[in-house]
Formats: C-alpha cells, sequence, structure tokens
C-alpha cells in the first residue's frame, strides 16, 4: 500500500467513527412481558427493613427496592444500636446478593477432593444425599458423629441449630468465628459471675482508655461506638471527651486518640494493675464503689506489691511519668471508661489481663454508672467456643465423626495450627451451605447452597450495642435469584425427612413459620391485640426496639473471684531467630475475611496505608532500615510453622519489635474477586501449649526478597502519617 | 520568515478547531427520529382516538410514577385475543407472547440523565398529556411533538409559576 493511500484510508476511518460517535440513536423502550405484581409500581421504590448480619454487632437497615431489585442499603434510624447509620461493610452486602459466582443449585462433587469438579444435581437429588447419610447415622445408632458448624447465630437460627444436634443425639455443635468475643464473655463470668457482654456508655464519658479495643473498626458493636465517639468528643458543649489508647500498633481508632502508649505487646494487665496500685496508693479510688463491691483498699494493695511504678515501666516499655499522669487523669476524671480489646486478649494471659481492665474500672468507680460500664441487653453467648473447636478436632481425628454441615468459610478462618483442616480432611461426608465456592466448599462432598441474606428470613440479637434487650428481625427484600434453599429451611427440610424425634422438636414448616413463633412467644403476651397485625408492623419497623430495660441488671464482684493476675506473655518462637511479634487484627474491609468476595470491599482503602486489593505488612520504619527493607518491597514473613511473601508497608504507628498483617485475604476459592488474593496471615500462627485464642502471641522474622511487591496504595499516606501521637 | 509562517498557520489551525467544536456544540446535531418505525404498527389513533380509551387505562403509573408506564405485552394479548386476532399486526404481538420476548419499542421522546423529569408531578398538577406529547390521539405512527430542550421546559415552568431553580430538575 502507498503512503498516500494509507493516510487518505485512515483519514476517512477518523472521520467515520467520529460521526457515528456523534449520532444519536433512539433508544429501545422495553416493556415487561408480565405486568409487575401488585405493589409494584415501575420507577417507584420500596423501603424494607431489616437486619444486617455481616457482623454480630446486629445493625438494623432499610433495603431499597425498585422494581424487584435490591437497589441500596442504608442504616435503619428507627434502630437503637446504629441510629440510621451503617459501615461499608453492611453497604456491600447487596453485593452478596448480586455476586456473579453465586452458587444457583445444588452441587455434588465428582472428581479428587479440592479438585473444584462439580456436577449440579437437583434439589430432591440432593436433599436425598443428606438424608440418606443422616439415616445411616441413625440406624447404626452413631447419631453423635455428626457435627456442625456455624459462625455464632442469635435468636431462632441458633435455637434451631441447637434443637436439630439435640433431638437428631449429637453433641457437637459448634459456633466458632476467629474474632468472637469469648475471652470477654468468659472474663466477664469470672469477675462478675455472670456471662454477656458490657455495654460501654462511651457517649457520656468524659476520660476513655481503650486497651486494644478497636471500636471504630471492628469492636463489638463498631457503628454503635463509632458513634457514641463522636458524641463524647463533640455533643457536649462544654465537655470535649479525652482518648488515650494503649496498644503497640496504631490503628483508625488508636490514630483517633489524644495520647497513644504502645506498650510491650503483652504486657497490657500489668500496665492496668500498675495503674490500679497507683490509683490505691494515692488514694484516689472511688471508696464507695469498693465497699459496694466488698473489696478493701488495704488488702488489694497487698495484692499489688509487685506492681511498682518502675517495674510496670520496664515490663511495658514506657515511661514512668506517662504511666502515673495517665492514671492519675484516669481515676480523677469522673465518669471514665477502659475498654478491654483484641489487641490485649489474643495474648497468652489475655483472660487476665482483661480481668486487671475490668479491676481498673472498679476501682475507679466505673461500673454502672452513667458514662461507664453495664451488662448489655442481650445476655448470654457461647463463651468457650475455643475450647469445643480443640474438643471437635481431637474427635475428628479420632474418626469419631463421619457427616459434617458447615455453614461459613471455617477453612479459611481456623487457623491450621489448631489442626483443623487435617482433620476436616478425615470427615468422610461434608456438607456445605455456602453461596460462594469458598475454600470449605472447594473441599466438601456436597454443597446446598443457602440464600443470600437479604433473600433470608431470620432475626438477631444485636450484642453489646444496647443497655435494653434489642430483637432485629431479617426479612427477604427480593424474591430469591437462583435455586438456592435457606439453611434454616434445609434443616427444617431435613429434619421432616428424618421424621420421629427430629420431626416432633422441629414442627416449623420454613423459617419464616420459625421466626413468626419466635415472635409470637415473645411479644405476643406481652400485648393485647391481633397478631398478624403486629407482626406485619414488627416487618415494618424492622424488629422491637423498646423491649423496656431489663430487670435492673448491674455488675458485681464475685466474691469468689479471684484476684486477677497476668502472668508474662508467653510467644511461640525462639527470640534469637525470630526476633519481631506479629500481630494479625481484623481488616477495616473484611472483618475477619467474610467480606473478601465483595469488590466494593476489595477496593475500600485501608484507612491507614490506603491499600486496595491485597495484603501487606506493617514495619517500622527504624525495623525496616535495619533489614533494608523499603515501602512496596516483596518481604518474606516466617514463622516457626509457615512462610508468607507479601509487600511491606512503612509504618511509623507501630513498635520497632512488631510487625502486622490484616486479616481476611489469602482464600483459595470465594469468587472471582478474593481467589488467590494476597495471604492469610492465619498460618503463620502458632499457638503456644495451653493457650486459647492467643492469635497474636507468634514470634517471626522478616527478611527482603525483591523490589516487585505489587503495592496497590489508593493514595500516598506519608503526608498523614505526620502525627503528634507517632513518636516512638 | 519561516518561523513566522509557522506560527501562524499553528495559530489559524488552532482557531479552525475551536471553530469546529463551537459549531459542533451549536449545530442541531440530534439525528434521532423523530417518528420512528416501531416493531408493530400500533396506532394510536385506533385505540386512543376512534375507541378514545383514555391514556391512563393503559400508561397506568403516570400519576404515580416517575415513568407513565407501558402495557406488558400479556396486557396487549389480553384484549386482542378476542379483538382483530386474525389481523396481520396482532399476530406480531401473540408471536411475541409466544417466544416470551418483550416488544423492542423505538423510544421516541427521551430526556438525558443529568434531567429529573417526573411524571406524577405534572399529571397531578393538571398538566394534559398533550401539552408535552401533542394529539396523540390523531397520530397513526406516534411523533415527537416538543423540542424537549431546557429552554422550552424552562417557558413551561416560568408560565405556570412552578419553581426554576436549578435543583428542581438537575438533581
Amino acid at each position: 500500500m502507498k503512503r498516500r493511500t494509507f493516510l487518505q484510508l485512515s483519514g476517512m476511518t477518523a472521520a467515520s467513527a467520529l460521526l457515528a460517535g456523534c449520532q444519536s440513536k433512539n433508544e429501545k423502550l422495553i416493556p415487561c412481558l408480565i405486568p409487575p405484581d401488585e405493589g409494584i409500581t415501575p420507577g417507584r421504590a420500596t423501603y424494607y427493613a431489616s437486619s444486617c448480619t455481616f457482623c454480630p454487632a446486629g445493625c438494623g437497615i432499610v433495603v431499597r427496592v425498585s422494581e424487584g431489585r435490591a437497589k441500596k442499603i442504608e442504616g435503619n434510624p428507627a434502630h437503637p444500636v446504629n441510629r440510621g447509620k451503617l459501615c461499608a461493610r453492611g453497604q456491600a452486602i447487596l453485593q452478596e446478593l448480586y455476586h456473579p459466582d453465586r452458587i444457583g443449585q445444588p452441587l455434588k462433587r465428582t472428581g479428587s477432593r479440592g479438585s473444584g469438579e462439580f456436577q449440579k444435581i437437583t434439589w430432591a437429588e440432593a436433599l436425598g444425599l443428606l438424608t440418606v447419610k443422616l439415616k445411616e447415622l441413625q440406624r447404626g445408632r452413631t447419631t453423635n458423629s455428626l457435627a456442625m458448624l456455624t459462625p455464632q447465630l442469635s435468636g431462632s437460627m441458633a435455637a434451631l441449630a441447637g434443637g436439630f444436634m439435640r433431638s437428631f443425639g449429637s453433641p457437637h455443635l459448634l459456633s466458632y468465628e476467629l474474632l468472637a468475643p469469648d475471652w470477654l464473655r468468659r472474663a466477664t463470668r469470672t469477675s462478675f459471675g455472670q456471662p454477656g457482654l458490657p455495654f460501654y456508655d462511651l457517649a457520656e464519658t468524659r476520660y476513655l482508655l481503650s486497651f486494644g479495643a478497636d471500636f471504630v473498626e471492628s469492636h463489638l458493636s463498631p457503628v454503635q461506638y463509632g458513634n457514641a465517639f463522636g458524641r463524647m468528643r463533640q455533643e457536649r458543649d462544654t465537655v470535649r471527651g479525652h482518648f488515650t489508647y494503649v496498644g503497640g500498633r496504631l490503628s483508625l481508632t488508636a490514630a483517633s486518640a489524644d495520647r497513644w502508649m504502645p506498650a510491650r505487646p503483652g504486657s497490657e494487665g500489668a500496665l492496668a494493675l500498675g495503674m490500679v496500685r497507683l490509683i490505691l496508693a494515692e488514694a484516689l479510688h472511688d471508696n464507695a464503689a469498693l465497699a459496694a463491691h466488698g473489696l478493701k483498699p488495704e488488702i488489694l494493695l497487698g495484692r499489688l506489691k509487685s506492681h511498682e511504678l518502675p517495674h510496670v515501666a520496664g515490663l511495658t516499655g514506657l515511661s514512668k511519668e506517662s504511666i502515673a499522669e495517665v492514671a492519675r487523669e484516669f481515676a480523677t476524671t469522673r465518669p471514665s471508661l477502659a475498654m478491654a480489646g483484641d489487641g490485649l486478649a489474643f495474648q497468652t494471659n489475655g483472660q487476665e489481663s482483661v480481668r486487671a481492665v475490668q479491676l481498673l474500672n472498679l476501682v475507679a468507680g466505673n461500673l454502672n454508672r452513667p458514662g461507664g460500664v453495664y451488662p448489655a441487653g442481650a445476655s448470654g453467648g457461647p463463651d468457650s467456643s475455643f475450647g469445643d473447636l480443640a474438643a471437635l478436632v481431637r474427635t475428628m481425628n479420632a474418626g469419631g465423626i463421619a457427616v459434617a454441615l458447615i455453614k461459613g468459610d471455617p477453612r479459611h478462618a481456623i487457623p491450621p495450627a489448631t489442626g483443623f483442616q487435617g482433620a476436616l480432611d478425615k470427615v468422610p461426608f461434608v456438607v456445605s451451605f455456602a453461596t460462594l465456592l469458598d475454600d470449605t466448599a472447594l473441599q466438601a462432598d456436597l454443597i446446598l447452597p443457602d440464600h443470600a441474606v437479604l433473600e433470608s428470613w431470620g432475626d438477631v440479637i444485636p450484642q453489646s450495642g444496647s443497655r435494653q434487650m434489642v430483637y432485629g428481625l431479617i426479612q427477604p427484600v427480593v424474591t430469591p435469584l437462583h435455586d438456592t434453599r435457606q439453611f434454616g429451611d434445609l434443616l427444617l427440610a431435613a429434619a421432616s425427612e428424618l421424621g420421629g424425634g427430629v420431626a416432633a422438636a422441629l414442627p416449623w414448616k420454613s423459617s419464616r413459620e420459625l421466626v413468626r413463633g419466635t415472635v409470637r412467644k415473645r411479644f405476643a403476651s406481652t400485648r393485647g391485640g391481633d397478631f398478624d397485625t403486629q407482626w406485619v408492623e414488627l416487618l415494618r419497623r424492622g424488629g422491637q426496639f423498646d423491649a423496656g430495660t431489663k430487670a435492673a441488671t448491674v455488675y458485681r464482684w464475685a466474691l469468689a473471684a479471684a484476684f486477677p493476675a497476668p502472668d508474662l506473655p508467653a510467644f511461640a518462637g525462639d527470640e534469637m531467630q525470630f526476633p519481631l511479634h506479629l500481630q494479625v487484627y481484623a481488616s477495616t474491609a473484611f472483618h475477619d475475611g467474610r467480606g473478601a468476595p465483595l469488590p466494593w470491599l476489595q477496593q475500600l482503602p485501608d484507612p491507614m496505608s490506603t491499600v486496595v486489593w491485597g495484603s501487606w505488612v506493617e514495619i517500622n520504619p527504624a525495623t525496616a532500615a535495619g533489614l533494608g527493607i523499603s515501602h512496596g518491597d516483596l518481604v518474606e514473613v516466617t514463622s516457626s510453622r509457615s512462610t508468607l511473601r507479601l509487600p511491606a508497608v512503612i509504618y511509623p504507628g507501630i513498635r520497632p519489635d512488631l510487625v502486622a498483617i490484616p486479616l481476611g485475604q489469602g482464600h483459595k476459592g470465594a469468587g472471582r474477586y478474593a481467589a488467590g488474593r494476597g495471604v492469610n496471615p492465619l498460618e503463620l500462627l502458632v499457638l503456644p501449649e495451653g493457650s486459647e485464642q492467643a492469635w497474636n502471641a507468634t514470634r517471626v522474622r522478616v527478611a527482603r526478597i525483591s523490589w516487585k511487591g505489587d503495592l496497590v496504595p489508593a493514595g500516598h499516606p506519608q503526608g498523614s502519617y505526620r502525627s503528634d501521637l507517632v513518636g516512638i | 520568515m519561516k518561523k513566522t509562517w509557522f506560527i501562524l498557520v499553528v495559530v489559524c489551525s488552532g482557531a479552525a478547531l475551536c471553530g469546529a467544536l463551537v459549531l459542533l456544540y451549536i449545530l442541531p446535531l440530534d439525528f434521532r427520529e423523530h417518528s420512528p418505525v416501531q416493531p408493530i404498527a400500533f396506532s394510536h389513533a385506533v385505540h386512543a382516538g376512534s375507541n378514545a380509551i383514555p391514556c391512563r387505562y393503559c400508561h397506568r403509573s403516570v400519576d404515580k410514577s416517575l415513568l407513565a408506564g407501558i402495557p406488558s405485552v400479556m396486557e396487549c394479548r389480553a384484549c386482542h385475543l378476542y379483538i382483530a386476532p386474525e389481523s396481520p399486526e396482532i399476530k406480531k404481538v401473540m408471536h411475541y407472547w409466544e417466544t416470551k420476548e418483550p416488544v423492542p419499542w423505538v423510544r421516541v421522546n427521551s430526556l438525558p440523565d443529568h434531567v429529573y423529569f417526573p411524571h406524577m408531578m405534572h399529571v397531578r398538577a393538571g398538566i394534559e398529556c398533550s401539552v408535552c406529547h401533542g394529539q396523540v390521539a390523531g397520530m397513526e405512527r406516534v411523533s415527537r411533538t416538543a423540542t424537549l430542550k431546557m429552554g422550552w421546559c424552562l417557558g413551561c415552568h416560568r408560565l405556570h409559576r412552578a419553581s426554576i431553580d436549578c435543583w428542581t430538575c438537575h438533581i
């Protein structure tokens, strides 16, 4: 072709493309084939109240639905826990509904386990497979070899799972979550003789002292406490509450503090006791409170002899002056409030450290007071699920489990150091109720896909977000998109197939009927009138929010309670070989990993490092300089158990002897957005002998591999690190 | 000397480009058809004209929703099972129903995405359909009668003392 022809031709192509682009065409106007259902007007949105189940906080949501499609989720303004606010995770559950990789119908494994080869089957066939297995167990009188694993459910679904297992005759029901506040329930039971979680009256307090409780991101009820924190700072005309944060890593919560005390990992309990001793020694304590709890300052002081200020300063690596100052401020500012969180709980001495913080609250007179700590409205909940997990692993290893029914993704969310993954491989028949082919479903023999939350019936009792008993309802806002069935409905279907005692114990036909029954039992007696009207009204509002303050429960120090005595923390790994502590923390976007399949959350920049779509390890600049690591380098983190490769983030807001990796990534499955992305730091964890939930007790070493870390930050955060708080 | 020429040429071509762009903006480059051919020769003149079916019998959500709404294929069929089932155009409707496909009508009146136009507010304010849509009852094939440009909207808003704040329509 001649040069001239080529130019002419390309010119003509460009011109015609330009013209075609300008030319606007008439659009199409596509009508419905069948008129929409009664009550649906095209172009007019309907709003449904429901509840968020992403985390156990149980916030109320309002979903906008247009033409039968869920479009947007906001907080329910009438809900006492979140007061119309909602976090990014709650907004993103819309994407669970529309996820392109959702399992649309039951699947049966055809290839070897983990090969990902499945065959689509009908529901009749799938339920047949399940009931045949269950009937085999019944016939062989080995009903106790059925195991069920669920997240920590509340309300009717917890009762249903419990009722199913009890009537079937198996004790192996495990409600397990990695970040479950079992430690807090257990500590509260030991100290005050009652289970249940605390409600912190953050909004009314004047001095907040958080021991590793990241209440803005993930602790207990983040929307409630984030909102209350704002009110503590700005709602009162003359008072701006003071906030001190204790913990080795500057989290988003810590970055909002007035003072940051980066105590050595595992020393926070000793710090709390040191403060108690100083308050008592200087007679700044609340005498009336001590008397009310049956404690005597002299006796306490005698117990605290070893927690002299210089000793505590040595343990924590903080200055004597700052510890004394904070202790005095805490005791003299009323009301004040101390919170204990994941940061100190996930150590080998976590349990006792949490109790030390409870004692600190007691001594300063913060229990059962406005601006202090109350027992939360919702009582109960599992407090030893880690022990149950260990027991289940032993049973599975001994071949005592023949069928495992699994809701959730424990293969990803349980540290392999517990031996769970290997033990599950020995279970001959694994059933998963996943919505996506997650790590657990990939290794399952039968997959019975669950509805998305927005297609389900249920109820939720929010934990810790309110002093009152709150009851939230979950209702379907759209017709199910796929041929899926709700977990609860499947249990009920299986129960009716099994017949006998199981069917008699679970007489409901569907989850809807079950929830309706719960509501009838709970509320019909308290108010007169027609139940159907009440039911519709409760669904309209999203639950029962003014159930009244529960009979005045207060905290009272149990007389038999031992004095909190946190030992020195134990760490797994030799100090010479593995010089750094590892902290794993709940990711702002994914919590413990359940949010990773949703692209909105993958795209949500981490508030401190601005990283998106991946994992990273946070290293102090001084430590990094010593190891020759710069921002974005690929590094290798090694513990005595495993090795991971991931990019480094140079972060001044972390102790030099600490590195931190966020939880949530490193899925093998769970859809196209999560699979194979980032790393799962749980693989590194080693649990010291005899410890429970000690996720932060592992030592690691870090080495530089190359400059190619493929870190994707959404901004250049170095500027925002210039904070008065950072000055180690 | 060469340099001056070069600068002159650059300036001229720049001005020409700007002129072309301005022209592109001013010229009525709306190539959309005012009266497009529809997949079925549906006659408003027959339905709304000779048979005097009220507009809202089919465009049902006009006083409830942003959209006036167009009847579903099932509703067309419901009447035409009995009325003129043998006509070739009706057979097309039945074919759509049998293949379970909606009729791909071609849009005649359309507003850009940055305009918020709620039908219900206008209908409730007592504006007749024909003010914007013309005498549809006399049209064999519907054609656009209004320009649907902002000046045209504002003229009517001023006349009826409706709000002419930007945020009224551009929300």
